[in-house]
Protein backbone atom coordinates (compact mmCIF):
# COMPACT_ATOMS: atom_id res chain seq x y z
CA UNK A 1 0.00 0.00 0.00
CA UNK A 2 2.25 2.45 0.75
CA UNK A 3 5.01 1.61 -1.88
CA UNK A 4 1.89 1.78 -4.46
CA UNK A 5 1.17 5.75 -3.16
CA UNK A 6 5.27 6.85 -2.70
CA UNK A 7 5.15 7.30 -6.39
CA UNK A 8 2.79 10.03 -6.31
CA UNK A 9 3.76 13.60 -5.49
CA UNK A 10 2.42 15.52 -2.17
CA UNK A 11 1.46 18.58 -3.66
CA UNK A 12 -1.17 16.56 -6.44
CA UNK A 13 -2.87 14.25 -3.44
CA UNK A 14 -2.72 17.03 -0.90
CA UNK A 15 -6.50 18.67 -0.22
CA UNK A 16 -7.07 22.06 -1.75
CA UNK A 17 -8.21 23.31 2.25
CA UNK A 18 -5.47 21.74 3.90
CA UNK A 19 -2.90 24.22 2.56
CA UNK A 20 -0.37 26.03 4.99
CA UNK A 21 1.97 23.06 5.80
CA UNK A 22 0.23 22.70 9.32
CA UNK A 23 -1.33 19.79 10.60
CA UNK A 24 -0.83 15.65 10.27
CA UNK A 25 -0.17 14.09 7.02
CA UNK A 26 -3.13 12.88 4.66
CA UNK A 27 -3.81 9.28 5.16
CA UNK A 28 -3.12 8.44 1.15
CA UNK A 29 0.54 10.31 1.47
CA UNK A 30 3.63 8.37 3.34
CA UNK A 31 4.95 10.25 6.39
CA UNK A 32 8.74 10.85 4.60
CA UNK A 33 7.27 12.20 1.13
CA UNK A 34 5.00 14.82 3.63
CA UNK A 35 8.02 15.73 5.79
CA UNK A 36 10.23 15.77 2.66
CA UNK A 37 8.05 18.32 0.65
CA UNK A 38 7.36 20.31 3.84
CA UNK A 39 10.34 22.78 4.09
CA UNK A 40 9.11 23.65 0.49
CA UNK A 41 6.02 24.33 1.66
CA UNK A 42 6.99 26.42 5.08
CA UNK A 43 9.11 28.43 2.46
CA UNK A 44 6.10 29.33 0.08
CA UNK A 45 3.93 30.18 2.74
CA UNK A 46 6.82 32.55 4.56
CA UNK A 47 6.81 34.16 0.81
CA UNK A 48 3.18 34.62 0.22
CA UNK A 49 2.06 35.99 3.98
CA UNK A 50 5.53 37.78 5.46
CA UNK A 51 4.84 40.76 4.16
CA UNK A 52 1.34 41.01 5.55
CA UNK A 53 2.62 39.96 9.47
CA UNK A 54 5.42 41.38 9.18
CA UNK A 55 3.09 44.78 8.52
CA UNK A 56 0.72 43.63 11.35
CA UNK A 57 3.64 43.23 13.71
CA UNK A 58 4.74 46.84 12.91
CA UNK A 59 1.17 47.92 13.58
CA UNK A 60 0.48 45.85 16.43
CA UNK A 61 0.87 48.90 19.05
CA UNK A 62 -1.85 50.65 16.69
CA UNK A 63 -4.40 47.83 16.36
CA UNK A 64 -3.78 46.77 19.96
CA UNK A 65 -5.15 50.39 20.96
CA UNK A 66 -7.67 50.42 18.55
CA UNK A 67 -9.21 47.21 19.80
CA UNK A 68 -9.76 48.38 23.22
CA UNK A 69 -10.15 52.33 22.84
CA UNK A 70 -11.78 53.55 19.25
CA UNK A 71 -10.72 57.39 19.41
CA UNK A 72 -7.47 58.72 18.91
CA UNK A 73 -5.30 59.27 21.97
CA UNK A 74 -4.47 62.84 20.90
CA UNK A 75 -7.94 64.30 19.62
CA UNK A 76 -7.95 67.67 18.16
CA UNK A 77 -11.24 68.52 16.13
CA UNK A 78 -14.28 69.35 17.77
CA UNK A 79 -15.52 66.05 16.88
CA UNK A 80 -12.87 64.02 18.00
CA UNK A 81 -12.75 65.41 21.09
CA UNK A 82 -16.32 64.48 21.61
CA UNK A 83 -15.84 61.27 20.53
CA UNK A 84 -12.96 61.32 23.14
CA UNK A 85 -15.34 61.76 25.93
CA UNK A 86 -18.79 59.08 24.65
CA UNK A 87 -16.71 56.35 22.90
CA UNK A 88 -15.03 56.10 26.67
CA UNK A 89 -16.32 53.67 29.56
CA UNK A 90 -14.94 55.82 31.78
CA UNK A 91 -15.94 58.91 30.70
CA UNK A 92 -18.86 58.17 29.06
CA UNK A 93 -20.65 59.23 31.97
CA UNK A 94 -19.55 63.06 31.94
CA UNK A 95 -21.22 65.08 29.34
CA UNK A 96 -18.96 65.81 25.83
CA UNK A 97 -19.92 69.33 25.76
CA UNK A 98 -19.33 71.70 29.37
CA UNK A 99 -20.35 75.02 30.12
CA UNK A 100 -17.92 77.00 31.13
CA UNK A 101 -19.47 78.66 34.01
CA UNK A 102 -19.34 74.99 35.38
CA UNK A 103 -15.80 74.61 35.08
CA UNK A 104 -15.28 77.72 37.28
CA UNK A 105 -12.85 76.04 40.97
CA UNK A 106 -14.80 78.63 43.07
CA UNK A 107 -18.28 77.54 41.97
CA UNK A 108 -17.96 73.80 43.62
CA UNK A 109 -14.41 73.90 44.62
CA UNK A 110 -14.73 70.09 43.26
CA UNK A 111 -16.20 69.13 46.36
CA UNK A 112 -17.98 66.48 44.78
CA UNK A 113 -15.86 65.34 42.91
CA UNK A 114 -13.28 65.04 45.16
CA UNK A 115 -15.31 62.87 47.85
CA UNK A 116 -15.79 60.53 45.06
CA UNK A 117 -11.60 60.57 44.90
CA UNK A 118 -11.35 60.05 48.65
CA UNK A 119 -14.28 57.46 48.05
CA UNK A 120 -11.61 55.39 45.74
CA UNK A 121 -8.54 55.73 47.66
CA UNK A 122 -10.40 54.30 50.49
CA UNK A 123 -11.51 50.95 48.77
CA UNK A 124 -7.94 50.52 47.31
CA UNK A 125 -6.21 51.36 50.44
CA UNK A 126 -9.21 49.69 52.54
CA UNK A 127 -8.61 46.07 50.13
CA UNK A 128 -4.90 46.75 50.51
CA UNK A 129 -5.41 46.37 54.46
CA UNK A 130 -7.91 43.66 54.09
CA UNK A 131 -4.90 41.73 52.98
CA UNK A 132 -3.45 41.78 56.66
CA UNK A 133 -6.52 42.23 58.85
CA UNK A 134 -8.37 39.68 60.51
CA UNK A 135 -11.72 40.95 62.85
CA UNK A 136 -10.87 39.18 66.20
CA UNK A 137 -10.74 40.44 69.11
CA UNK A 138 -7.22 38.56 70.00
CA UNK A 139 -5.77 39.37 66.36
CA UNK A 140 -6.88 42.65 65.53
CA UNK A 141 -4.51 44.64 67.56
CA UNK A 142 -1.46 42.84 66.59
CA UNK A 143 -2.33 42.99 63.41
CA UNK A 144 -2.74 46.99 63.72
CA UNK A 145 0.90 46.59 65.45
CA UNK A 146 1.92 44.55 62.22
CA UNK A 147 0.90 47.29 59.92
CA UNK A 148 3.87 49.21 62.16
CA UNK A 149 5.93 47.08 61.90
CA UNK A 150 5.87 44.16 59.79
CA UNK A 151 4.22 45.08 56.70
CA UNK A 152 5.74 46.94 53.89
CA UNK A 153 4.66 50.35 53.73
CA UNK A 154 1.73 49.23 55.99
CA UNK A 155 1.42 52.59 57.80
CA UNK A 156 1.14 54.35 54.30
CA UNK A 157 -1.98 52.59 53.87
CA UNK A 158 -3.46 52.74 57.05
CA UNK A 159 -2.42 56.29 56.98
CA UNK A 160 -3.97 57.14 53.74
CA UNK A 161 -7.27 55.38 54.46
CA UNK A 162 -7.35 57.15 58.17
CA UNK A 163 -7.13 60.27 56.87
CA UNK A 164 -9.30 59.92 53.55
CA UNK A 165 -12.31 58.49 55.68
CA UNK A 166 -11.64 61.77 57.83
CA UNK A 167 -11.02 64.37 54.87
CA UNK A 168 -14.39 62.64 53.21
CA UNK A 169 -16.58 63.58 56.11
CA UNK A 170 -15.62 67.05 56.12
CA UNK A 171 -16.11 67.31 51.96
CA UNK A 172 -19.32 65.54 51.89
CA UNK A 173 -20.55 68.04 54.17
CA UNK A 174 -18.93 71.03 52.90
CA UNK A 175 -19.99 69.71 49.59
CA UNK A 176 -23.72 69.57 50.76
CA UNK A 177 -23.22 73.34 52.07
CA UNK A 178 -22.06 73.93 48.91
CA UNK A 179 -24.94 72.74 46.90
CA UNK A 180 -27.54 74.22 49.50
CA UNK A 181 -25.81 77.70 49.42
CA UNK A 182 -25.69 78.02 45.04
CA UNK A 183 -29.40 76.45 45.31
CA UNK A 184 -28.22 73.76 43.06
CA UNK A 185 -30.69 71.41 44.88
CA UNK A 186 -33.94 72.87 43.27
CA UNK A 187 -36.21 71.43 40.97
CA UNK A 188 -35.57 69.50 38.93
CA UNK A 189 -32.69 68.02 41.45
CA UNK A 190 -34.98 67.82 44.15
CA UNK A 191 -34.43 63.57 44.61
CA UNK A 192 -30.64 63.83 43.94
CA UNK A 193 -30.38 65.38 46.98
CA UNK A 194 -32.43 62.97 48.43
CA UNK A 195 -29.66 60.84 47.56
CA UNK A 196 -27.22 62.95 48.90
CA UNK A 197 -28.63 63.21 52.13
CA UNK A 198 -28.17 59.48 52.15
CA UNK A 199 -24.65 59.43 51.23
CA UNK A 200 -24.00 61.79 54.24
CA UNK A 201 -25.55 59.75 56.79
CA UNK A 202 -23.71 56.23 54.62
CA UNK A 203 -20.35 58.43 55.10
CA UNK A 204 -20.80 58.90 58.81
CA UNK A 205 -21.55 55.40 59.23
CA UNK A 206 -19.04 53.75 57.48
CA UNK A 207 -16.55 56.01 59.70
CA UNK A 208 -18.26 54.62 62.88
CA UNK A 209 -17.95 51.20 61.55
CA UNK A 210 -14.64 51.67 60.93
CA UNK A 211 -13.60 53.30 63.78
CA UNK A 212 -13.86 49.89 66.04
CA UNK A 213 -11.65 48.03 63.95
CA UNK A 214 -8.52 49.08 65.25
CA UNK A 215 -9.71 47.18 68.34
CA UNK A 216 -7.77 49.87 70.76
CA UNK A 217 -9.24 51.78 73.79
CA UNK A 218 -9.71 54.64 71.84
CA UNK A 219 -12.45 52.33 69.13
CA UNK A 220 -13.49 50.19 71.73
CA UNK A 221 -15.01 53.12 73.93
CA UNK A 222 -16.14 55.08 71.20
CA UNK A 223 -18.06 52.66 70.03
CA UNK A 224 -19.73 51.90 73.54
CA UNK A 225 -20.57 55.31 73.35
CA UNK A 226 -22.05 54.84 70.14
CA UNK A 227 -23.95 51.54 70.58
CA UNK A 228 -25.50 53.36 73.91
CA UNK A 229 -27.24 55.86 72.06
CA UNK A 230 -28.86 53.30 69.90
CA UNK A 231 -30.18 52.06 73.24
CA UNK A 232 -31.90 55.69 73.65
CA UNK A 233 -34.65 54.14 70.89
CA UNK A 234 -35.96 52.31 75.10
CA UNK A 235 -38.03 56.15 74.91
CA UNK A 236 -40.21 55.54 72.13
CA UNK A 237 -41.06 52.09 73.29
CA UNK A 238 -41.72 53.61 76.89
CA UNK A 239 -44.09 56.21 75.46
CA UNK A 240 -46.05 53.58 73.65
CA UNK A 241 -45.85 51.55 76.77
CA UNK A 242 -47.17 54.32 78.93
CA UNK A 243 -50.22 54.41 76.40
CA UNK A 244 -51.05 51.08 77.46
CA UNK A 245 -49.20 48.87 74.35
CA UNK A 246 -46.65 46.50 75.75
CA UNK A 247 -43.07 47.51 75.87
CA UNK A 248 -40.76 46.51 73.05
CA UNK A 249 -37.83 47.73 74.37
CA UNK A 250 -36.75 49.35 70.70
CA UNK A 251 -33.25 50.94 72.12
CA UNK A 252 -32.53 46.82 73.56
CA UNK A 253 -33.44 45.19 70.26
CA UNK A 254 -31.34 48.12 68.30
CA UNK A 255 -28.41 47.88 70.36
CA UNK A 256 -28.58 43.94 70.12
CA UNK A 257 -28.94 43.82 66.30
CA UNK A 258 -25.58 46.65 66.30
CA UNK A 259 -23.56 44.81 68.57
CA UNK A 260 -24.61 40.99 68.32
CA UNK A 261 -25.15 41.10 72.00
CA UNK A 262 -24.61 43.58 75.27
CA UNK A 263 -21.63 44.74 75.06
CA UNK A 264 -18.83 45.54 72.51
CA UNK A 265 -17.21 42.25 71.87
CA UNK A 266 -16.43 39.80 69.45
CA UNK A 267 -19.99 39.52 68.02
CA UNK A 268 -19.65 43.20 67.24
CA UNK A 269 -16.48 43.60 65.85
CA UNK A 270 -17.49 40.92 63.04
CA UNK A 271 -20.80 42.15 62.30
CA UNK A 272 -18.78 46.04 61.99
CA UNK A 273 -16.17 44.44 59.67
CA UNK A 274 -18.59 42.86 57.44
CA UNK A 275 -21.05 45.92 57.42
CA UNK A 276 -17.77 48.21 56.85
CA UNK A 277 -15.80 45.93 54.41
CA UNK A 278 -19.18 44.68 52.00
CA UNK A 279 -22.45 46.04 53.25
CA UNK A 280 -22.20 49.73 53.12
CA UNK A 281 -19.54 50.60 50.67
CA UNK A 282 -21.64 48.41 48.10
CA UNK A 283 -24.85 50.56 48.97
CA UNK A 284 -22.45 53.63 48.97
CA UNK A 285 -21.31 52.64 45.61
CA UNK A 286 -24.80 52.10 44.00
CA UNK A 287 -25.53 55.13 45.65
CA UNK A 288 -22.31 57.32 44.23
CA UNK A 289 -23.81 55.52 40.16
CA UNK A 290 -26.85 56.91 41.03
CA UNK A 291 -26.16 60.06 42.12
CA UNK A 292 -23.76 61.01 38.78
CA UNK A 293 -26.70 59.81 36.50
CA UNK A 294 -29.05 61.76 38.31
CA UNK A 295 -26.44 64.84 37.47
CA UNK A 296 -26.38 64.22 34.08
CA UNK A 297 -30.54 63.49 33.91
CA UNK A 298 -31.24 66.53 35.58
CA UNK A 299 -28.90 68.53 33.14
CA UNK A 300 -25.82 68.70 34.67
CA UNK A 301 -24.70 70.69 37.65
CA UNK A 302 -26.50 74.10 38.05
CA UNK A 303 -26.24 76.90 36.34
CA UNK A 304 -26.92 80.79 36.90
CA UNK A 305 -28.93 80.31 33.53
CA UNK A 306 -31.74 78.01 34.59
CA UNK A 307 -32.45 81.39 36.90
CA UNK A 308 -33.17 84.92 36.75
CA UNK A 309 -31.46 86.50 39.27
CA UNK B 1 -38.27 84.45 11.99
CA UNK B 2 -38.55 84.20 7.68
CA UNK B 3 -39.43 80.67 6.83
CA UNK B 4 -37.98 79.12 3.99
CA UNK B 5 -39.37 76.88 1.29
CA UNK B 6 -37.45 74.02 2.19
CA UNK B 7 -38.90 71.42 -0.21
CA UNK B 8 -37.76 73.16 -3.62
CA UNK B 9 -34.61 74.18 -2.00
CA UNK B 10 -33.74 71.07 0.10
CA UNK B 11 -35.69 68.17 -1.69
CA UNK B 12 -36.66 65.62 1.17
CA UNK B 13 -34.97 62.07 1.00
CA UNK B 14 -36.97 59.43 1.65
CA UNK B 15 -34.11 57.49 3.06
CA UNK B 16 -33.15 59.48 5.80
CA UNK B 17 -34.98 60.11 9.04
CA UNK B 18 -34.02 63.59 8.90
CA UNK B 19 -34.68 66.71 7.18
CA UNK B 20 -33.88 70.54 7.52
CA UNK B 21 -36.76 72.41 9.45
CA UNK B 22 -35.69 75.27 8.88
CA UNK B 23 -33.39 77.99 8.51
CA UNK B 24 -32.64 81.03 10.91
CA UNK B 25 -30.84 84.20 10.67
CA UNK B 26 -27.68 84.14 12.91
CA UNK B 27 -24.04 84.25 13.70
CA UNK B 28 -24.27 80.19 14.51
CA UNK B 29 -21.90 77.78 13.61
CA UNK B 30 -19.66 80.36 15.79
CA UNK B 31 -15.62 79.17 15.76
CA UNK B 32 -13.65 78.25 19.03
CA UNK B 33 -17.12 78.76 21.02
CA UNK B 34 -20.08 76.62 21.02
CA UNK B 35 -23.69 78.28 21.76
CA UNK B 36 -24.26 79.32 25.27
CA UNK B 37 -21.02 79.08 26.12
CA UNK B 38 -20.14 75.34 25.97
CA UNK B 39 -16.56 74.46 25.78
CA UNK B 40 -15.46 70.62 25.02
CA UNK B 41 -14.90 68.43 28.54
CA UNK B 42 -11.79 67.65 26.56
CA UNK B 43 -9.14 68.96 27.52
CA UNK B 44 -11.02 71.64 30.15
CA UNK B 45 -12.86 69.70 32.11
CA UNK B 46 -10.27 66.66 31.88
CA UNK B 47 -7.18 68.60 33.33
CA UNK B 48 -8.99 70.52 35.96
CA UNK B 49 -10.01 66.64 36.93
CA UNK B 50 -6.50 65.55 36.62
CA UNK B 51 -5.03 68.53 38.75
CA UNK B 52 -7.92 67.84 41.53
CA UNK B 53 -6.61 64.03 41.48
CA UNK B 54 -3.05 64.57 41.35
CA UNK B 55 -3.43 67.14 44.66
CA UNK B 56 -6.09 65.28 46.63
CA UNK B 57 -3.83 62.08 46.29
CA UNK B 58 -0.71 64.41 47.56
CA UNK B 59 -2.16 65.69 50.49
CA UNK B 60 -3.59 62.47 51.97
CA UNK B 61 0.20 60.69 50.96
CA UNK B 62 1.73 63.68 52.72
CA UNK B 63 -0.54 63.49 55.66
CA UNK B 64 0.00 59.34 55.68
CA UNK B 65 3.65 60.02 55.94
CA UNK B 66 3.66 62.98 58.37
CA UNK B 67 1.10 62.56 60.64
CA UNK B 68 0.27 58.74 61.64
CA UNK B 69 -2.74 57.65 62.69
CA UNK B 70 -3.45 57.29 66.70
CA UNK B 71 -3.01 53.60 68.24
CA UNK B 72 -4.45 53.48 71.30
CA UNK B 73 -3.70 50.61 74.43
CA UNK B 74 -5.33 47.35 73.34
CA UNK B 75 -9.38 47.36 74.30
CA UNK B 76 -9.76 46.51 77.64
CA UNK B 77 -13.41 46.44 78.98
CA UNK B 78 -12.46 46.89 82.77
CA UNK B 79 -10.28 50.22 81.65
CA UNK B 80 -13.12 53.09 80.78
CA UNK B 81 -11.16 55.94 80.11
CA UNK B 82 -12.89 59.15 81.59
CA UNK B 83 -14.76 60.46 79.15
CA UNK B 84 -14.84 58.01 77.43
CA UNK B 85 -15.47 60.29 73.66
CA UNK B 86 -17.40 58.98 69.96
CA UNK B 87 -15.40 59.37 67.14
CA UNK B 88 -15.15 63.42 66.25
CA UNK B 89 -17.68 63.43 63.86
CA UNK B 90 -20.17 62.09 66.60
CA UNK B 91 -19.12 64.44 69.04
CA UNK B 92 -21.90 66.62 67.98
CA UNK B 93 -24.28 64.26 69.27
CA UNK B 94 -23.11 63.05 72.03
CA UNK B 95 -23.10 66.70 73.45
CA UNK B 96 -26.92 66.59 72.65
CA UNK B 97 -27.00 62.95 74.36
CA UNK B 98 -25.35 65.17 77.60
CA UNK B 99 -28.50 67.03 77.68
CA UNK B 100 -31.45 64.63 77.24
CA UNK B 101 -30.73 61.17 76.09
CA UNK B 102 -33.60 60.28 73.51
CA UNK B 103 -33.49 63.77 71.85
CA UNK B 104 -29.99 64.65 72.10
CA UNK B 105 -28.71 61.10 70.31
CA UNK B 106 -32.10 59.76 67.94
CA UNK B 107 -35.01 62.49 67.92
CA UNK B 108 -33.07 65.67 67.15
CA UNK B 109 -30.65 64.00 64.68
CA UNK B 110 -33.84 61.80 63.24
CA UNK B 111 -35.59 64.73 62.75
CA UNK B 112 -33.00 66.86 61.40
CA UNK B 113 -32.38 63.88 58.38
CA UNK B 114 -35.95 64.22 57.52
CA UNK B 115 -36.03 67.75 57.49
CA UNK B 116 -33.00 67.57 55.34
CA UNK B 117 -34.07 65.43 53.18
CA UNK B 118 -37.43 67.59 52.81
CA UNK B 119 -35.92 70.72 52.09
CA UNK B 120 -36.01 70.71 48.09
CA UNK B 121 -39.68 69.83 48.65
CA UNK B 122 -40.77 72.88 50.19
CA UNK B 123 -38.14 75.50 48.77
CA UNK B 124 -39.27 75.12 45.04
CA UNK B 125 -38.84 78.59 44.06
CA UNK B 126 -36.99 79.02 41.07
CA UNK B 127 -34.60 81.63 41.91
CA UNK B 128 -30.63 82.22 42.66
CA UNK B 129 -29.80 78.63 41.12
CA UNK B 130 -26.43 78.61 40.06
CA UNK B 131 -24.93 81.10 42.86
CA UNK B 132 -23.70 81.56 46.11
CA UNK B 133 -25.20 83.33 48.46
CA UNK B 134 -28.19 85.04 45.82
CA UNK B 135 -29.78 87.92 47.47
CA UNK B 136 -33.60 86.47 46.66
CA UNK B 137 -32.04 83.46 48.81
CA UNK B 138 -30.77 85.33 52.04
CA UNK B 139 -33.75 83.70 54.40
CA UNK B 140 -32.58 80.37 52.99
CA UNK B 141 -29.20 80.94 53.47
CA UNK B 142 -29.90 81.83 56.66
CA UNK B 143 -32.07 79.32 58.21
CA UNK B 144 -29.93 76.90 57.09
CA UNK B 145 -26.45 78.47 58.39
CA UNK B 146 -28.06 79.29 61.68
CA UNK B 147 -30.12 75.51 62.14
CA UNK B 148 -27.28 73.63 60.31
CA UNK B 149 -24.42 74.59 59.67
CA UNK B 150 -23.50 76.45 62.93
CA UNK B 151 -24.53 74.02 65.29
CA UNK B 152 -23.04 70.93 63.62
CA UNK B 153 -19.59 72.87 63.87
CA UNK B 154 -20.39 74.03 67.03
CA UNK B 155 -20.97 71.03 68.92
CA UNK B 156 -18.81 69.02 67.55
CA UNK B 157 -16.03 71.50 68.71
CA UNK B 158 -17.63 71.77 72.19
CA UNK B 159 -17.56 68.21 72.65
CA UNK B 160 -13.68 67.92 70.68
CA UNK B 161 -12.23 70.53 72.99
CA UNK B 162 -14.42 71.60 76.16
CA UNK B 163 -15.36 67.85 77.17
CA UNK B 164 -13.26 66.36 79.78
CA UNK B 165 -13.80 64.35 82.64
CA UNK B 166 -17.39 63.40 83.61
CA UNK B 167 -18.07 65.45 80.79
CA UNK B 168 -17.57 68.56 82.63
CA UNK B 169 -17.23 71.46 80.88
CA UNK B 170 -13.47 72.38 80.41
CA UNK B 171 -11.47 75.44 78.77
CA UNK B 172 -8.72 73.77 76.03
CA UNK B 173 -5.80 74.74 78.30
CA UNK B 174 -7.56 73.71 81.17
CA UNK B 175 -8.42 70.70 80.61
CA UNK B 176 -7.10 68.00 83.25
CA UNK B 177 -4.23 66.08 81.38
CA UNK B 178 -4.67 62.74 83.83
CA UNK B 179 -8.35 62.14 83.93
CA UNK B 180 -9.31 60.18 86.96
CA UNK B 181 -11.06 56.91 86.07
CA UNK B 182 -12.68 56.63 89.37
CA UNK B 183 -16.10 57.59 88.18
CA UNK B 184 -16.76 56.53 84.88
CA UNK B 185 -19.23 58.24 82.80
CA UNK B 186 -20.71 56.88 79.96
CA UNK B 187 -23.67 57.91 77.97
Amino acid sequence: MSTQLQTSTPSTTEPSGNGGGAGRPPDDVSLGAWLRALPGRINRAIYRQAPEVFDNVKLLPYNLYKSIYRTTAFPKTERERSEAFFNSFLLHIQPAKIEKHALRFTYTFGLGLLSFYLFLILTVTGILLMFFYVPSTEDAYNRMLDLRSAVSFGMVMRGMHFWSANAMIGVVFFHMCRVFYTGAYKPPREFNWVIGVLLFVLTLVLGFTGYLLPWDQLAFWAITVGANIAGKADFISTQLASLGLPDYHFGVISKNILLGGDTVGQEALLRFYVLHVALLPSILGVLIVGHFWRIRKDGGISSPKESPE
Amino acid sequence: MKRVREEEIFPRNPNKTYGLMELVKGSSPRVDRGPDDMVSSWPHLLIREAILFAACFTVILALAVFDQPPLDKPADPTKPPNPAKAPWYFLGLQELVSYDAFWGGLGIPGILIIALMAIPYFDRHHSGIGRWFAKSRTTACFLFTVLFVIPTIALIIIGTYFRGPNWGFYSPWNMPLEPQTVLPFIN
